[in-house]
């Protein structure tokens, strides 16, 4: 099994729904977004619009992040998942400048949103817990896998532009929406083999 | 992470070219430094060995021990380092910390050797040492390199010559260190060193254009900007003041009106050459800017 995730972009209207999920379920400290969605504006009056493009860890078949690592803390989780072990992680940030998707973040020291007023009791029940000094990012939710749920940000989309499954499978819902649509990946020429696809806009 | 770190974070998102500030800003420079103080210990460990100078092998020793301290410093759980050396298979960082482990426990062997008699363990010691030092040193000189070519979010640094480059730096920077032991001690061949540095800097220049030449003209948007960064942008002060003048222009006007290689004078070139390769990392680390995220233009809908 190797679990992947297809993200239409025709359906995504940016409404950053999978970002704020992702945040409450994790409750990632400032600065750390394990899901994002990048706007930009392309072409010129009249014939302008705005691109949407929803990004997070693209779980890569060969990840590059995982070949850096000198501690093994990232490394290769059940179902092609890619991890972090915050217990082995030294933060020498070799990950970070290895991923082509720019989806890792540090935790240097801890942080609140709301600086000199400390943290609030949801930061304390839900940020704290994370280390310090590390490297982090998105690893599908395995916890909420673990429990038979999806990932926050496909739970959570409002226009169902994320569809989350098995690639293996060649009959499943992600399988046949890259099949039948098209699928791409972001920077195929890395050769990475990333697990999160891409329908056209 | 405060306020003003924070809002730069989320500029740096939104903008097309993110650049890299991992390395080389905030605590990331003490990255720089490490590799900096790192690739002279290992070009000067070599040259010292080659040329047969004790004090310049102390030196090494002396700036591979500070290259390592200043590279746990950088780090966000250093009391974890010994972990580094788990996966040596395929991280370049890895070898690193294993090439300079071993360079500084060879060091210890070999050293004490080169100034008081030992005994009968003496040439056991010697032998043990000097090749676990050597094999550390020319770990060290390769890593650093490849390290940044490993990273392929850089395309700049996801060059193929980068390793060349980095070990043409430590033979620099191994020349600049035994010019200055040179000028303290004496006992190393001025002429032939003064030489041999305007040659191995005529290959770091030529390496340098090479990898800005191809940048500029093969590379991808992020590694053109990255030459922007360099040429005209964010590091431009870095690359000319640093590299160009202190690194290049103060040794070459040393060399061109010193009639002869005075004890000063050779310091001077050190020194300066030295500071211009710091330089040089320092801004080629600098521009490196990441892949922007865009969806493939044979994806795109017509608007």
């Amino acid at each position: 099994m190797r679990l992947g995730m297809v993200i239409d972009l025709k359906r995504c209207m940016a409404c950053y729904g999978c970002q704020m999920s992702c945040k409450t379920e994790h409750g990632t400290p400032p600065g750390i977004f394990f899901a994002r969605v990048l706007k930009r504006e392309e072409g010129t009056y009249p014939s302008n619009r705005m691109i949407f493009l929803p990004v997070l860890c693209n779980h890569c078949e060969d990840a590059p992040c995982v070949d850096v690592c000198p501690t093994e803390a990232s490394h290769y989780a059940e179902h092609g998942i890619v991890d972090i072990d915050h217990d082995k992680c030294v933060g020498c940030h070799s990950c970070m400048v290895a991923c082509p998707y720019t989806n890792r973040y540090f935790r240097d020291e801890k942080q609140h949103y709301f600086g000199a007023a400390g943290p609030t009791p949801y930061e304390v029940a839900r940020s704290d817990r994370h280390p310090e000094g590390v490297v982090m990012k998105c690893n599908f939710c395995r916890p909420r896998l673990a429990e038979g749920k999806l990932p926050a940000c496909v739970d959570n989309c409002a226009a169902l532009a994320r569809t989350f499954g098995d690639l293996d499978d060649p009959n499943s819902a992600v399988s046949r929406l890259i099949k039948e649509r098209g699928g791409f990946t972001l920077h195929p020429e890395a050769g990475t083999g990333p697990n999160v696809y891409y329908l056209a806009p | 992470m405060d306020t003003q770190r924070y809002n730069q974070l989320i500029s740096d998102l939104r903008s097309d070219y993110r650049p890299q500030r991992e390395w080389g800003e905030g605590k990331g420079l003490l990255m720089v430094v490490g590799h900096f103080l790192v690739g002279i210990a290992g070009g000067a460990w070599l040259l010292g060995t080659l040329y047969g100078s004790a004090w310049t092998l102390v030196l090494a020793f002396v700036l591979g021990g500070l290259g390592g301290l200043v590279h746990l410093a950088f780090l966000g759980h250093p009391e974890r380092a010994v972990g580094m050396m788990r996966h040596w298979r395929t991280s370049w960082v890895s070898r690193g910390f294993v090439g300079l482990s071993l360079f500084l426990l060879g060091g210890v062997l070999y050293l004490p050797g080169q100034f008081v008699a030992l005994g009968a363990a003496g040439p056991a010691l010697n032998l043990i040492g000097g090749v676990m030092a050597m094999l550390g040193a020319l770990t060290i000189i390769g890593y650093m390199g490849f390290a940044y070519t490993a990273s392929k979010a850089i395309p700049f640094w996801n060059s193929p010559l980068h390793p060349a480059l980095y070990v043409a730096y430590a033979l620099r920077g191994g020349i600049a260190a035994l010019l200055i032991v040179g000028a303290v001690k004496g006992g190393v061949p001025a002429e032939t060193l003064l030489k041999l540095w305007i040659g191995v800097t005529a290959v770091v220049g030529l390496f340098f254009i090479m990898e800005l030449q191809g940048a500029a003209t093969g590379g991808n948007v992020a590694a053109k900007q990255s030459v922007h960064e360099i040429l005209n942008g964010r590091v431009s002060m870095v690359f000319y003041g640093g590299t160009l003048i202190v690194g290049l222009a103060v040794p070459a006007l040393l060399l061109a009106t010193s009639h002869a290689a005075s004890a000063a004078v050779m310091a001077l070139i050190g020194i300066a050459s030295a500071a211009g390769d710091f330089f040089m990392k320092l801004s080629t680390v600098r521009a490196g800017v990441y892949l922007p995220l865009v969806i493939p233009a044979r994806h795109h809908r017509r608007a």
